[in-house]
């Protein structure tokens, strides 16, 4: 009977008898969390201000002011201030930089240390759900270990899976990416100031960082533009150059990334759960229910999506829905319905296919709910498939967003989004400022060219015999 | 259909311990259409009883409805008439919590053992979930239990890990069997729960259902279309066809001998083991009816070989009559196919339309025979009117000039010998030939 107390044991215990692994990966763990865990702390600061500010009224935003503050405080490994490279030339070294060395150096350490601190998170994740599987997890085999086994193999999928995570954490640690900050470059450049080397009187001198900027913009000429990879005359470190204004495109690029995956994952997140609910309720009762869904969604998809945006966002301007984070949320909500019935479309078939399996009909002849025999026997059939096509619609509004904020009409500024940079450059495409709208424009293109190829790994490893000719979920959607 | 004496004869019975009761059950299926359909008559009037602890097999070919017969007993269909009743109660108006308390007492066994089980659930949650479903016991003792269950249909502990992807065809088939023992029923419906599997295997499962059944005190409706199957485990034998029951009595009886025509067609197709014997097997002419149309007299009348005739041409050469009753067959058959486009175009512009081809159709069928003039009047008669479009017309009238009480009158259940055996057919009347004895002629 050894295999019946064998299989009795709760995960606690089965970890207590063999807790060689287990200690080791936290102990791993430990290390790399309590590394950030400031930052963890200030991300959680963070949602909870986006929250208050979006509750009219703002109620109790002091306390989390002072929450915010308090969690800034916390050091953290990967930061501005461990690793900082907004220094100046003194005329025989550097000043306030990492290890006295070049701003253009301790800038790209920085990058290096947080990939690097992202991947080992990563790695760190999956090393413990591999010794999950291997030392604790009760049965020895299941059918998910066939899908992860299969995108393992999937050299496309892995290389969409990497692009991905480098876009994430792009978004995720922007404020610490940038050469210098949200705050100090754009949003207030007038209230803080710079040290730099100046030739003319052969001494350090103080500007505004606003000042600054007026004589570092990329304007096209020779003598007014700041290439990606240079300095300008303030000594001022630019990866990616500058935009027309003077301001540092790297910075607006990385917040710009954390707005337009916000927008992206939220509202493909919304749209997902109600095509997915819906998909259950009608694949379940069909009839009826199904009958009124297609109607709907048939009326909602007779829409051209970009025209029902701008047309959305033009009626709802000045309106304080339009002000709601910068106007994301109203975009987000927009997005939210009119992709559910894409989403509940593409997931339609297979929860239909689902529904005829005799496990259903098992399932109600010994009295199981609908509810549960549609959470327990229908929708895991279904994720999967919902994963694929919100993987590769993600892309689509992605530049549906930066399509409307080239128009004008997306994101409000200041606030950073790719689709305007590439506006804002557009007339120096032909000039030495080419960089303004080339750098946005090629990392859209390579972030949804990495989503469809993450789409197309997870589909290929969901199902290998995946009719891939499907026209809807082949392509990345939307405008 | 519940006129005669032998309803009464079979209610006022003592017969042991009636399980379930099962009158003039109906299922129709409509089809959705907006205006006034045309439903499919799946079961269409079945009246049996089980005992407690028999073993009733159901058989018939595919598509008779025998399937549906049991999803209706399941509750998993609606019935559109008729009543079932489980120890007494019916069941088919159930809600609630008496629903949920039926569900515990019958549970059904399915055909596919690949569909039946949901293959992301490991093997312990999926015999587990009829306990957790009905709040039974403790979770401990609940997974006490499963792994009791595994051992019981043959399977072992340790199997409760494992998904249903990691065993073969037969493994599963008795993971299905301890999901369904699980709630302790005292009816299970096995639906075709072998035919799925290997032959080897299939007796071993066998011989698992009737141990269980020893052991529980089961009662089984184990719906099948292998007859060698159904003579080896059943205790009883029901054989529908288009939603109706022919015949229903005692296994042994009814294999050695058959008393509805369609029961003695249906064992004539059993395969004899030993390729020397010399058998006359009876083949059926044609393809069962419709079940949105059915017959209007006895169901097998379309296709009954030993089918009564009018008193006019009982003494019509046989080979005759049969090219009549499949004359009779092509008008059903054009009937029932819907004309395409161009034939519709075709009418309406006036034209000849290609589906008429009577001229051909005549020769063909009684061409090399010796009709009778009086006969040929008819027939010509009917085939002016298929001519010109109008099947309906013509199947009428040879309704009314060839048809018998077979095609006029719904039969009866009448009694066959003295075990309780029922049988569906005029021929048991007594003005008539009883159906063996014609079929011996016919062999002849």
């Amino acid at each position: 009977m050894s295999t019946t107390t064998e299989t009795e044991i709760p995960l606690r215990q089965r970890v207590a008898e063999n807790p060689q692994p287990a200690l080791i990966w936290a102990a791993i763990g430990a290390v790399l969390i309590g590394a950030e865990l400031g930052a963890i702390l200030q991300v959680v600061g963070a949602v909870a201000g986006v929250v208050v500010n979006l509750i009219p009224g703002d109620p109790g935003a002091s306390a989390v002011q002072s929450l915010q503050a308090a969690f800034d405080a916390i050091p953290t490994l990967i930061s501005r201030d461990v690793i900082p490279n907004q220094g100046y030339w003194n005329g025989t070294g550097y000043e306030n930089t990492f290890l006295g060395l070049s701003p253009a150096v301790a800038w790209a350490i920085r990058v290096a240390v947080v990939y690097a601190y992202a991947f080992a998170v990563l790695a760190w994740a999956w090393n413990g759900y591999k010794r999950f599987r291997r030392h604790y997890r009760r049965v020895d085999w299941t059918p998910r270990d066939d899908v992860v086994n299969r995108f393992r193999g999937h050299s496309w999928g892995k290389f969409g899976l990497i692009i991905v995570i480098t876009f994430v954490v792009m978004a995720v640690f922007a404020p610490t990416l940038g050469p210098t900050t949200m705050e100090q470059n754009i949003l207030q450049p007038y209230d803080y100031e710079v040290s730099y080397w100046s030739e003319d009187t052969q001494s350090v001198e103080t500007v505004l960082v606003g000042e600054a900027n007026l004589g570092s913009g990329s304007q096209g000429a020779g003598d007014e533009n700041v290439a990606p990879l240079t300095y300008d005359d303030f000594g001022r470190f630019h990866p990616f150059g500058t935009a027309t204004n003077g301001k540092d495109l790297f910075t607006q690029v990385v917040f710009g990334a954390r707005i337009s995956l916000t927008i992206a994952v939220v509202a493909m997140g919304i749209a997902g759960l109600i095509g997915l609910a819906l998909a259950m309720i009608t694949a379940y009762y069909k009839g009826l229910a199904d009958l009124a869904t297609v109607l709907v969604s048939d009326s909602i998809q007779a829409l051209p999506v970009i025209m029902v945006l701008i047309l959305m966002l033009v009626i709802f301007q000045n309106t304080w829905v339009r002000e709601l984070y910068d106007g994301a949320v109203l975009i987000i909500l927009i997005f939210s319905i009119v992709y559910w019935p894409f989403i509940w479309r593409s997931i339609r078939g297979p929860a239909l296919q689902v529904s005829e399996q005799d496990w259903i009909d098992a399932a109600k002849s010994f009295g199981q709910t609908p509810t549960q025999v549609m959470r327990k026997h229908m929708a895991p059939y279904v994720f999967s498939y919902m994963l694929i096509y919100a993987s590769l619609s993600l892309g689509g509004i992605i530049i549906s967003v930066a399509g409307l904020s080239y128009l004008g009409l997306g994101i409000t500024a200041p606030t950073p989004e790719w689709g305007r940079l590439i506006a804002n450059g557009q007339q120096y495409v032909a000039s030495p400022s080419w960089h303004i709208s080339l750098v946005p424009g090629l990392l859209i293109t390579l972030v949804v060219t990495g989503l469809n190829a993450f789409g197309d790994g997870i589909r290929d490893a969901i199902d290998p015999q995946a009719d891939t000719g499907d026209e809807a979920a082949a392509t990345g959607g939307g405008a | 259909m519940s006129t005669t004496s032998t309803e009464e004869e079979r209610s006022t019975e003592a017969r042991g311990d009636t399980i379930l009761e099962v009158n003039d059950l109906k299922t129709y299926y409509e089809d959705g259409g907006f205006l006034g359909s045309n439903p499919v008559k799946a079961v269409d009037g079945v009246s049996f009883d089980i005992q407690r602890g028999e073993t009733l097999g159901l058989v018939g070919e595919s598509g008779c409805g025998k399937s549906t017969l049991g999803r209706t007993l399941m509750r998993l269909e609606e019935a559109t008439a008729g009543e079932v009743k489980l120890n007494g109660t019916d069941i088919t108006t159930l809600s609630g919590s008496d629903l949920k308390q039926f569900r515990k007492d019958v549970q059904m066994v399915f055909q596919d053992p690949d569909s039946s089980l949901n293959e992301r659930m490991t093997v312990g949650e999926i015999v587990r979930e009829p306990l957790d479903v009905h709040d039974w016991k403790t979770p401990s003792e609940r997974r006490e239990r499963v792994r009791e269950l595994l051992e019981t249909v043959g399977l072992q502990e340790q199997h409760y890990y494992r998904y249903p992807h990691q065993f073969s065809g037969g493994q599963r088939q008795r993971i299905g069997i301890a999901r369904a023992l699980a709630l302790e029923p005292e009816f299970i419906i096995l639906d075709e729960p072998v035919s799925a599997l290997d032959v080897s295997v299939q007796a071993k499962i066998l011989n698992l259902l009737e141990d269980l059944q020893n052991e529980f005190g089961l009662t089984y409706l184990f719906i099948a279309h292998d007859l060698a199957v159904v003579r080896h485990i059943c205790d009883r034998v029901a054989v529908m066809y288009l939603g109706n029951m022919m015949e229903i009595g005692p296994a042994d009886e009814m294999f050695d001998q058959p008393a509805n025509p369609y029961t003695h067609a249906l064992l004539s197709s059993i395969p004899e083991p030993d390729p020397t014997i010399e058998r006359d097997r009876i083949t059926l002419r044609g393809t069962p009816p419709s079940p949105r149309d059915p017959p209007a007299g006895c169901p097998f009348s379309t296709r009954c070989p030993v089918k009564i005739r009018p008193e006019a041409y009982r003494d019509m050469d046989p080979e005759l009559w049969e090219r009549i009753e499949v004359f009779r067959e092509v008008l059903r058959e054009r009937s029932r196919a819907d004309p395409s486009l161009s034939d519709r175009v075709r009418k309406l512009l006036g034209r000849e339309s290609h589906r008429a081809g009577m001229d051909e159709i005549i020769p063909e069928l009684f061409g090399e025979l010796d009709v009778p003039s009086s006969v040929m009047t008819h027939i010509r008669e009917a085939a002016d009117y298929a001519e010109n479009d109008d099947e309906d017309a013509a199947q009428t009238y040879l309704h009314e000039e060839f048809g018998s009480v077979c095609d006029h009158e719904r039969p009866d259940q009448l009694t066959v010998g003295n075990r309780g055996r029922l049988s569906l057919c005029h021929r048991h009347e007594p003005e008539y030939e009883e159906p063996a004895a014609v079929f011996e002629t016919l062999v002849q």
